[in-house]
């Protein structure tokens, strides 16, 4: 999880020109790191390519819409890298 | 092409969902009120109409690899280069290859040229959605008669 987050961290840092000491595995990328919607663009292809995986964008944002998930579950970095490091390990089983 | 009407492809030459690319072709009217005012003396297309040249490619490639079930509405242009002069009669070959195919998003590259020259280049991002409505459905499957978009191309 910690090398997850610093490589997530070192991507939104880079990406969005945000100050690398500023995001902590509290961070709320949203909420706290002002990341839009269409930045976040960006950081889910630096993740998708970095990780070899698909980051599920469209299925969260609907959980989130329809009320069955709150912005916190995958927005909130440690939840985040936490995500990413169950579908390495889904892509890993699979393979 | 009918720039006012941002009708920039002409036909598809060759779509190939499996490389994931598309082969356009475009032909610069001779005239247009575009280029009565860019620039008088000296008409040039615009390089944001290059762009949309280069973004309606890239979107007929993700329309056909998404089966003509989603729209890609065009979200950000990465890199877009200038390199040369596209002059009203001249005919544009474009192509557009997917870089990146994401949840609910996807990246291409797409190039330009004239007679062999790249023109122009960009790296395009797209956020797709199902067709909003029945209207602009029913326009994309009558641009796609008129520019050729091969049906088979499509997952029966």
């Amino acid at each position: 999880m910690s090398s997850t987050f610093d490589q997530v961290a070192t991507i939104i840092a880079e990406t969005c020109d945000i100050p690398r000491d500023t995001i902590t595995p509290d961070s709320h990328a949203i909420d706290d790191l002002g990341i839009d919607s269409l930045d976040f663009l960006d950081i889910a292809f630096a993740i998708d390519k970095a990780f070899g995986i698909k980051l599920p964008l469209e299925k969260w944002t609907q959980e989130v819409n329809d009320g069955k998930a709150t912005t916190e579950q995958y927005f909130v970095l440690k939840n985040l890298c936490a995500r990413i490091d169950e579908l390495v390990a889904a892509k890993g089983a699979s393979a | 092409m009918h720039l006012e009407y941002f009708q920039m492809i002409d036909r598809i030459l060759d779509l190939n969902t499996v490389e994931k690319k598309i082969t356009v072709e475009a032909h610069v009217p001779a005239q247009s009120t575009i280029f009565e005012g860019h620039f008088p003396g000296y008409p040039i297309m615009p390089g944001v109409l290059l762009i949309e040249s280069m973004a309606q490619t890239s979107g007929w490639l993700l329309v056909a690899l998404m089966n003509f079930q989603r729209m890609p509405f065009l979200a950000a242009v990465k890199e877009a280069k200038m390199r040369g002069f596209v002059s009203p009669g001249e005919t544009l070959t474009i192509d557009a290859g997917l870089v990146h195919e994401g949840s609910g998003y996807a990246i291409t590259e797409a190039k330009i040229r004239v007679g062999g020259k790249l023109r122009s280049n960009s790296t395009l991002t797209f956020s797709h959605v199902p067709f909003p409505n029945p209207d602009l459905r029913g326009h994309m499957d009558a641009v796609a008669k008129r520019i050729g978009f091969p049906q088979q191309a499509l997952q029966t």
